[in-house]
């Protein structure tokens, strides 16, 4: 066996990969036709073909190296002098891969996992759940979440935003209610409410809360725009939407912080209460609620196609933009919407302005 | 037979620097190759008898087990808390049984996650080219683990040194270095000289806390009743205009130097109980010996979080600087959320993402060049092998195959330092 090329062994020493005791190296060479790296040890002569030798990274101590053979998962050398692996064609090449298959089907999995849960397992029990949650439970998660959202909403960062309960105005706005929602006997009181905040949006809550923000109400050209958007609010009321939207979050939230770990921590409060709030709820939910306005319109003797104006004055207003009524102006199909609403105004029908003037100025003014 | 330590704090803070770079443009996916390097290196610094350890971790490995985990938690986590809440709702009418129902749900996870993790690290570390390892045993574990957290706390903290002692008992009496089952010695009372710091430092608190408000009050008017002391307290920390009359204030001092006992008898007690342990730990032939000096732990702990946090702070601050100059003085102090608003809204998560990224990257290179390297250090050279004859006597074990890694550990975020 001619070697033509040796390398100083000082310090080197060898393990076999079965005993934890060094061998003595005694000569390092590469094969003269450099295809083979000789190690001679106390105890033998190892050799393992120059191309399976790799160097094992990020090492703490500069220069001196670990080489291992991917012949022998075990072996390793360790050898202070740096011109071994210098000499080997490709001791800094990753090992062989393996198992990748396997890490792509179980990356799937969890893709799959993640999707199947968020997607069809959580909406699906939380759809049949709302319907057994009494309605002082309904009303203790609507209590908490109203409170959470005017906090999160709020400028200063220390009080909640504040109510707007001007005495005049109030009046007003109960006048209004009074007339969706007298003598219908709903299964749940509605108690409406308006948020001093500058979004054009509106929003249910679990417990029969409706909150409207006076940027809708500063946004409405009358007062029928408004009560329409009550109408609206009251349907995902009565069909527990709200409460179906909860439940979802609560499961959804715990599966994302899974998945992003450290980051979602903090922002997981902060998501769901912008969730509640933008609630995109199902198309269905959506022209469920429409349609439950336009009756409660038609019945109370206001104008059905007043949610059809409110609609076309946000999107006139507004565009397309977000952060502006995503509630209203997220689904594709608004124009059907405002479609549906302008189709349920019959020719003919003597509708009255749900509110007059005095009232409707008094509503308007109900922040200051 | 000794324990070197070698590699330089500069190398390493670029090794994390760079991994946590490629963490964040990878949106966390790298974290996992991050975490194996850094590992590889920490292991490679540790040279017992001259020669390194090694860390054989694969970050796809660990990649996959991640994947396992959120498979099976996603269900647990996803439907249970939904569950939880719904039954929170209905039956109580409140969040709160619903969020502290979910908390206790996960500790048990939460201790099987650990076993598991300190298994699969245990399963990939070598020295001399023989493997390490840690039996099956994660349920055990996290059983005992609450267990023994619940005597801990009938028992008011009494019989705390002896979880401490069980608890380690149990990892250690289940670890192997290749042919050879380690062992760990003694008793638990032995851990309650450990305690001693902490102890007295409960006791001088009480004490100050009796001298301060009932023999000798500071805020003589205020013993009659709770309500009222609270209140002075707030007055005096939040209304400088409206001091109260107080009987020898100076005294107050006395409270962060309470404080600082506490925590120094708190980092007294972890280290001191793993000296004694490990001076306590045998296989065959191989005996430990540990120097660990909790002071100089205490040091390391106080020096090392205060300059991240400096340091940190200073990084914020020169960002935010920077901010101010791209954008304008108006786009950072607006009066309300509207800026926000006006942005698409994916471009600014995309801003407050890698703000927030960028945090956690920051503290996570500094914490690990100034608190993990130097701790590692000093567990490194404080340790010892007075007797290793044994050594001759072992002979390499077979791999652990496992497949979910440290995946539940990963998914549950309870990586630790490193
Ligand atoms: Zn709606």
């Amino acid at each position: 066996m001619s070697s033509n090329r040796s390398f100083d062994v000082t310090g080197a020493s060898y393990f076999d990969g079965d005993v934890p005791l060094p061998r003595n190296v005694r000569t390092l060479a590469l094969t003269d036709d450099g295809a083979t790296l000789e190690i001679e040890t106390d105890q033998g002569t190892v050799s393992w073909p120059a191309g399976s030798v790799r160097r094992v990274s990020d090492m703490a101590k500069q220069g001196a190296a670990i080489l291992r053979s991917t012949t022998d998962p075990l072996a390793r050398l360790c050898t202070p002098n740096p011109f071994v692996a210098a000499a080997l064609p490709r001791a800094n090449r990753a090992a062989p891969p393996k198992g990748r298959m396997r890490l792509a089907g179980w990356a799937l999995a969890a893709v799959g996992a993640v999707a199947v849960q968020i997607g069809i397992l959580i909406p699906l029990l939380a759809d049949n759940l709302a319907e057994y949650v009494p309605p002082a439970g309904e009303q203790a998660l609507g209590d908490a979440t109203f409170e959470q959202i005017r906090e999160v909403l709020s400028e200063t960062g220390t009080n909640p935003i504040p109510l707007c309960e001007n005495e005049k105005g109030r009046a007003a706005l109960d006048q209004a209610v009074a007339k969706l929602t007298d003598d219908r006997g709903f299964r749940q009181d509605i108690k409406v409410y308006v948020l001093d905040h500058s979004m054009i949006n509106a929003f249910a809550l679990p417990g029969g809360y409706v909150v409207l923000f006076r940027g809708l109400i500063d946004a409405a050209t009358g007062p029928d725009e408004v009560v329409a958007v009550l109408g609206h609010e009251i349907g995902h009321v009565i069909s527990r939407d709200p409460t179906r939207h909860a439940l979802r979050s609560a499961g959804s939230i715990g599966v994302l912080g899974l998945l992003f770990g450290d980051f979602a921590g903090g922002a997981a409060v902060l998501f769901l209460t912008e969730r509640l709030i933008s609630a995109q709820y199902s198309q269905e939910a959506e022209s469920g609620a429409d349609a439950f306005a336009l009756e409660l319109l038609a019945e109370a003797g206001i104008n059905p196609g007043a949610l059809g104006d409110l609609f076309e004055t946000m999107r006139r207003k507004h565009g397309e933009r977000d952060g502006v009524a995503a509630h209203f102006l997220s689904h594709p199909a608004l124009g059907e919407r405002i479609d549906a609403a302008r189709a349920a105004e019959k020719d003919g029908a003597n509708y009255t302005q749900s509110l007059d003037d005095a009232a409707w100025e008094a509503l308007r003014n109900i922040c200051e | 037979m000794g324990v070197e330590f070698v590699g330089k704090r500069g190398a390493l803070f670029w090794l994390a620097l760079k991994t946590g770079f490629f963490t964040i443009l990878t949106l966390g996916i790298y974290r996992f190759w991050m975490k194996t390097r850094l590992r590889r290196w920490y292991w490679s610094a540790i040279r017992p008898g001259g020669h390194p350890m090694e860390y054989v971790g694969d970050p796809f490995e660990k990649l996959l087990g991640f994947f396992i985990a959120v498979v099976i938690l996603t269900f647990y986590i996803g439907i249970v808390n939904l569950l939880l809440m719904f039954v929170s709702f209905s039956v109580f009418n409140s969040s709160w049984v619903g969020y502290l129902a979910s908390i206790a749900g996960v500790i048990p996870i939460w201790f099987y996650a650990r076993y598991r993790a300190r298994r699969y690290v245990l399963g990939r570390t070598r020295w001399r080219g023989v493997r390490f390892a840690l039996e099956p045993g994660a349920w055990g574990y996290a059983g005992r683990a609450m267990l023994y957290w619940f005597l801990t706390i009938i028992s008011l903290g009494v019989l705390w040194p002896r979880m401490t002692f069980l608890l380690e008992k149990y990892r250690t009496d289940r670890t192997y270095f290749g042919s050879a089952k380690l062992l760990q010695g003694g008793r638990w009372q032995m851990l309650y000289r450990a305690a001693i710091p902490f102890v007295l430092a409960l006791v001088a608190t009480s004490g100050v806390a009796a001298w301060l408000l009932l023999i000798d009050p500071v805020w003589p008017d205020t013993l009659s009743d709770v309500d009222r002391a609270i209140r002075s307290v707030y007055l005096l920390l939040f209304q400088d205009g409206e001091m109260l009359s107080m009987n020898w204030p100076e005294r107050l001092f006395l409270i962060p130097l309470c404080m600082s006992a506490l925590v120094y008898g708190a980092i007294h007690y972890r280290w001191a109980t793993k000296r004694i342990m490990a001076n306590h730990k045998s296989a065959d032939g191989v005996r430990f010996a540990s120097k660990i000096k909790p002071p100089r732990v205490t040091m390391i702990y106080v020096l090392g979080i205060s300059l991240s946090y400096s340091v940190l702070v200073f990084g914020l601050a020169l960002l935010i600087l920077l901010v101010i100059g791209a954008l304008g003085f108006d786009a950072v102090l607006g009066d309300d959320i509207a800026v926000m608003a006006d942005m698409p809204q994916w471009l600014s998560f995309v801003l407050l993402g890698a703000l927030y990224l960028g945090v956690f990257l920051l503290w996570g290179v500094l914490h690990n060049t100034f608190v993990t390297f130097p701790l590692m250090r000093h567990m490194a050279l404080t340790t010892t092998l007075p007797t290793a004859s044994g050594l001759a006597r072992i002979s390499q074990r077979t791999r652990d195959e496992f497949a979910e890694a440290e995946g539940f550990a990963e998914a549950l975020d309870l990586g630790a330092a490193i």
